[in-house]
């Protein structure tokens, strides 16, 4: 899977790079406009990861030279700016998600993965992790084939989860996950407990292990 | 501030020069009726003098007036009088045969000594033209006071809103200027050196904030914007900490605050941003509001949120309000309303949402403010307990409302916080 990352800012890019390599991603960055704009012209990449702000370019231009060549490619635009009309536009001209900087890593993940899932190519529409099945159609979760039924947040979470595997997720990135736009709404996160501690419950009491720790009181790992 | 009672320049200017001029002309009359005085005064006596002189020559001549005046009357006397207030004159109105009217006469009374003899002069003098001569200067000088004050007043009339065009025109760019939106004011032109140099100096400074403007504007901005990549970087290297069991192991705490640091930070530059975007009326798109599906709405959004903290909304809304605001404005009145709520409310009663014709009620339980009431909407003003607040909600919601012509209140009562936002009387 290859992804490139259209970021000036190289301590940025250093650090996403890392991040989805160790997700398996083969991911190359390009730091100007110029350069985005040659290797969308010579390379072929599964999804792209775009900047607006670049210092020699606007980056939702980019999109168009992107739907030229690979129409099924995703694309999710960054921006520094709290912008609606950025959003928008970028959508309009085919972008598949969009993110507001600063934003947390496993939800840059967590809409990869939702992009390249929704892939015409790829298509995959059932997740498997150990004794668990997530339809994502039905959005239906089975533990050793036992349909558990989770609200629509406690859904949203195990996903969440599944596609962070192995990393400590903090509390601010969970909350932001689940409550997007409205988690400005409160500035306490310990709620989330409610939702981790039924979660847990839940496929436990399905005979599944138990997956999420706790860690340090930041965050919660999902590990195998 | 005291304030003295509002007169206009130019009636003010006018009374006094008004004052002043009756002034001038009651002088004059007083001074020209003393005069005319004089002139009657020393007229008649030439006349009585004359008289006299023809009477005593007469005596000296004949011994007798031989001719009999119709203005004189002379008799013998045995003695002079002692009386030291003679002459004696008297003015009185006598028939006039001739004119057929009665006439102003004036009679000097006096005794003369001629050679020895004692007589008792009567003379009578027509004054009548003369007292015309005093009636005629008032009767001339009343009028034209009275025409020059008319003048002077329609002429204030008539004229102010002449002369003071370009001073009120430059009084509304004043009034109309609105700092940030075009530096240049429109030149009004002038030969009042007054106004002129008025409106120079009101463009002056212009220019001065203009330029204050945009070099503040320029950093909030800047700060705002180009800090957040920086906290994006430290945010991530933050992760990676976080995700690395050896550094967490030791240094856990550490690393929790700088995480929680640096979310403040981001927050907070967010909120600035957003505050001074406000101040300098970014969010101008103002529309009349029905509030009622917006709140319902936005409570939806949140019953969950509100439910996991144990706490229940209570909605009475009414149809009829509504709120001429930028939606954007009125979203983030309502967020931080809410939002104010969630975090402080106790489980002792619903956060209640409340509208009716003319104003919106947030309320909820609580304790009292640490701080006095009244730096409720003061940035960073919270209580000791909400660290991970910003502390900027509130001034939000005060600012969108002062640049939105709406009252905002607060009070405690019955253990609960209210916020009410009312219309402005106009």
């Amino acid at each position: 899977m290859k992804i490139l990352i259209i970021e000036d800012n190289a301590e940025l890019v250093y650090d996403l790079v890392q991040f989805l390599a160790s997700y398996g991603y083969i991911c190359q960055a390009a730091k100007t406009f110029a350069i985005a704009k040659e290797k969308i012209e010579l390379y072929n990449y599964d999804l792209f990861v775009i900047d607006i702000g670049l210092p020699d370019g606007n980056g939702l231009e980019l999109i168009n030279s992107i739907k030229k060549i690979e129409y099924n490619s995703g694309i999710i635009i960054v921006t520094a700016k709290n912008a609606i009309e950025d959003k928008v536009r970028g959508l309009d001209l085919g972008a598949d998600d969009y993110l507001t900087k600063p934003f947390h890593k496993e939800e840059l993940n967590a809409r990869i993965r939702s992009i390249l899932r929704r892939n015409k190519f790829e298509r995959n529409n059932e997740v498997f992790f150990n004794e668990m099945k997530i339809d994502l159609l039905a959005a239906q979760v089975f533990v050793n084939d036992k349909e558990t039924v989770l609200t629509k947040k406690e859904y949203d979470l195990l996903l969440y989860f599944i596609d962070n595997k192995n990393r400590v997720i903090t509390k601010e990135s969970i909350a932001e996950h689940l409550w997007g736009d409205h988690i400005d709404q409160t500035d306490n996160f310990d709620f989330i407990y409610n939702h981790i501690k039924n979660l847990r419950k839940k496929i436990i009491s399905n005979g599944g292990k138990d997956y999420i720790q706790s860690m340090y009181g930041m965050g919660y790992k999902f590990t195998e | 501030m005291k304030q003295r009672r509002q007169i206009k320049l130019l009636t003010k200017t006018t009374s006094i020069y008004l004052v002043f001029t009756f002034a001038a002309f009651f002088f004059s009359a007083l001074f020209l009726i003393n005069e005319t005085d004089e002139y009657i005064n020393s007229e008649l006596d030439r006349r009585y003098q004359w008289t006299e002189g023809k009477i005593i020559s007469d005596i000296k001549k004949y011994g007798e007036v031989r001719k009999k005046r119709s203005y004189a009357i002379v008799s013998n006397i045995e003695k002079m009088p002692k009386h030291s207030t003679f002459p004696i004159y008297k003015d009185s109105l006598i028939q006039n045969e001739e004119r057929e009217s009665k006439l102003l006469y004036r009679k000097k009374t006096t005794f003369i000594d001629v050679d020895g003899r004692f007589f008792k002069v009567e003379m009578i003098q027509n004054i009548s033209d003369f007292n015309r001569l005093q009636s005629d200067i008032l009767g001339s000088l009343i009028p034209a006071f009275i025409i020059l004050a008319i003048v002077i007043v329609l002429f204030n009339y008539f004229l102010s809103g002449y002369f003071f065009n370009p001073f009120n025109k430059i009084l509304n760019q004043i009034k109309n200027y609105e700092v940030g939106k075009g530096s240049s004011v429109p030149n009004i032109l002038t030969s009042t050196a007054e106004f002129s140099k008025m409106q120079q100096l009101f463009c002056n400074m212009v220019e001065r904030t203009e330029r204050e403007y945009t070099t503040l504007k320029e950093y909030t901005e800047n700060m705002a914007h180009e800090i957040q990549t920086p906290l994006t970087i430290i945010r991530n290297k933050t992760d990676n900490l976080i995700s690395n069991e050896t550094v967490m192991n030791t240094q856990s705490s550490s690393v929790k605050i700088i995480y929680d640091e640096v979310n403040h930070l981001s927050k907070l530059g967010t909120a600035l941003n957003l505050l001074t975007k406000i101040e300098h009326g970014e969010f101008s798109n103002k529309t009349v509001l029905h509030t009622k599906e917006l709140i319902i709405k936005h409570v939806d959004s949140v019953t969950e949120l509100a439910g996991l903290k144990g706490l229940k909304f209570e909605l009475n809304l009414s149809n009829s309000h509504s709120i001429n605001i930028d939606p954007i404005l009125f979203d983030i009145i309502l967020k931080n309303l809410v939002k104010n709520g969630l975090n402080y409310a106790t489980n002792e009663g619903s956060i209640k949402i409340a509208t009716d014709d003319k104003s919106l009620t947030i309320s909820n339980y609580g304790s009292p403010l640490e701080f006095p009431n009244e730096k409720i909407f003061s940035r960073f003003s919270k209580e000791n307990g909400s660290s991970s607040s910003v502390g900027l909600g509130l001034a939000l919601v005060n600012k969108i409302c002062q640049r939105n012509n709406l009252r905002i209140d607060y009070l405690y009562q019955d253990q609960q916080h209210y916020f009410i936002i009312s219309k402005n009387p106009q």
